[in-house]
């Protein structure tokens, strides 16, 4: 595997992938993946505001007979003041994440938090179980394996700032 | 870094986070697609024009069993994850050290 230097705003910018096709496609999923989720989210803002009240009943009604039923009933019954306003702010929050490659992983994170969800939730298995929201999923687990926001994100340029550099382990949030 | 110079955990977490996964979807996927519902590997009810069930299909493998492998694949990883985040600081994270060679 090839190591590239180059300069970038000032900064100095190392990557690990062998070559320029290998990161220009990270990068593109990345952004494809965000904009998918800053679409969904910024949507559900323009139509309802921060007060998605689906969300609840998604997690009471639809989940309710899944794997993750009595945690989502749980939620839908318990959290609903959170998943109301939570649902669009944090997918549009994760979507700007990776577009921009800010905070990637941890973006990425709550990207399989919500993939994980839909995926359990919609059953949509009518034409088998390797579904739509089942490669969204593993979407944003590449993201987070490949730290994707190093790859032409301010991820590069945040990693190198003095803050990442004293607290290392931030860099498990960021890449 | 090489497979085998990992250390046993994280060994453990690619192993078994990605083994579960695989064996939920595509091990149990070629089961279901030989011996059970090729094509929709899920519960369909069928009815009549009245809307009365005549017949209910439905696969050799729960598809909730095959979810909740995937699930517990992913849970894998978010507790390795966490682990990872109480460790000691990521040196070998930096980008600056790799391999020199393709």
């Amino acid at each position: 595997m090839a190591t590239t230097q180059y300069e970038f705003a000032g900064f100095e910018i190392t990557e690990t992938l062998t070559g320029d096709w290998q990161r220009a496609w990270i990068a593109f999923l990345r952004v494809l993946t965000g904009w998918y989720f800053f679409h969904a989210g910024v949507t559900k803002i323009m139509t309802d505001g921060f007060n998605y009240t689906y969300g609840p009943i998604y997690l009471r009604t639809e989940m309710g007979d899944t794997v993750l039923g009595p945690l989502a009933v749980w939620m839908g019954n318990n959290l609903a003041w959170l998943v109301k306003p939570g649902v669009p702010l944090f997918e549009t929050l994760i979507g700007l994440g990776l577009l921009f490659g800010v905070l990637t992983r941890l973006a990425a994170v709550g990207g399989v938090f919500f993939m994980t969800m839909f995926f359990v939730g919609n059953g949509a298995f009518a034409h088998g179980m390797f579904n739509s929201d089942l490669m969204t999923l593993l979407l944003f687990l590449t993201m987070i394996v490949f730290a994707a926001g190093r790859y032409w994100g301010l991820d590069a340029i945040i990693e190198q700032t003095a803050f990442v550099e004293r607290h290392p382990r931030l860099r498990y949030l960021l890449g | 870094m090489k497979f085998h110079e990992m250390e046993t955990v994280d060994k453990a977490a690619v192993l078994l986070s990605t083994g579960l996964m695989f064996l939920g979807i595509v091990v149990l996927g070629v089961i279901e697609t030989f011996d059970g519902r090729a094509h929709v590997p899920a519960t369909v009810e069928q009815t009549n024009q009245a809307g009365e069930v005549v017949a209910t299909y439905t696969p050799t493998i729960d598809p909730n069993i095959r979810v909740g492998l995937v699930v517990a694949g992913i849970a894998v990883l978010l507790v390795y994850g966490l682990y990872k985040l109480v460790q000691p600081a990521p040196e070998a994270e930096q980008p600056a050290t790799t391999d020199t060679t393709a």
